[in-house]
């Protein structure tokens, strides 16, 4: 399952919720903060994490400022859910 | 290559929704993939013409039109636009108005399916 999470303190307790046999979560838009300040939401394992590098960019950040996540573009974002994942939900 | 269809529903105004559904669509028709980009509740607004563009931001006709250079079908859902005072009069060039059956069929045709945004 691939899970984009959109908004910055919003949805995390539905996050932690799901179960499935693999999931990746996409942070996009505002929840790429948790990226940045290294959340306590991305420390939940067996979980594959991933952020939009130009929502990064569009707040200032980049690459640098982001460790153990996987850093991706939208070119990423579309072979992650086309090969990877069959299931995609919005939060 | 594979079919996906992207289901809208948050207006291009106080949301980053429409941009992150217009770029992934973008970029999964770069790809040669086979997209459907579905405008339901608030985001039909985006269908409208003659929006003026916002000065600091992308002009959404010119993305939309190159969607649909790349071969990106746009529907719109009839009632919901309707709701919001759209018809089909007002609706920009090449963007098709639909009821919701058009919508269903074509994520029963996807390999993926993503639903943006919420009312």
């Amino acid at each position: 399952m691939g899970v984009f999470l959109s908004e910055w303190r919003e949805n995390e307790e539905i996050l932690g919720r799901l179960k499935a046999e693999k999931i990746g979560v996409f942070l996009v838009e505002n929840a790429v903060y948790h990226a940045v300040i290294k959340s306590p939401l991305i420390e939940k394992q067996n979980r594959d994490y991933y952020v939009l590098t130009e929502d990064l960019q569009t707040r200032g950040f980049t690459a640098c400022d982001v460790d153990n996540i996987n850093v991706v573009t939208y070119d990423n974002l579309v072979d992650l859910m086309m090969n990877d994942y069959e299931k995609l939900i919005w939060l | 290559m594979a079919t996906l269809s992207i289901g809208l529903f948050s207006s291009l105004v106080g949301s980053m929704n429409a941009d992150v559904a217009i770029k992934l669509a973008e970029a999964a028709a770069n790809k040669g993939h086979t997209i459907n980009l579905w405008f339901s509740g608030n985001a039909t607004t985006l269908a409208k013409k003659g929006q003026k563009p916002f000065k600091d931001y992308s002009h959404l006709k010119d993305m939309l039109k190159a969607l649909q250079e790349k071969g990106v079908l746009i529907g719109v859902c009839e009632a919901c636009a309707a709701a919001r005072g759209i018809h089909k009069e007002d609706v920009m060039e090449g963007i098709s108005v639909h009821s919701m059956d058009w919508y269903v069929a074509k994520v029963a045709q996807s390999d993926r399916v993503l639903h943006i945004g919420k009312e």
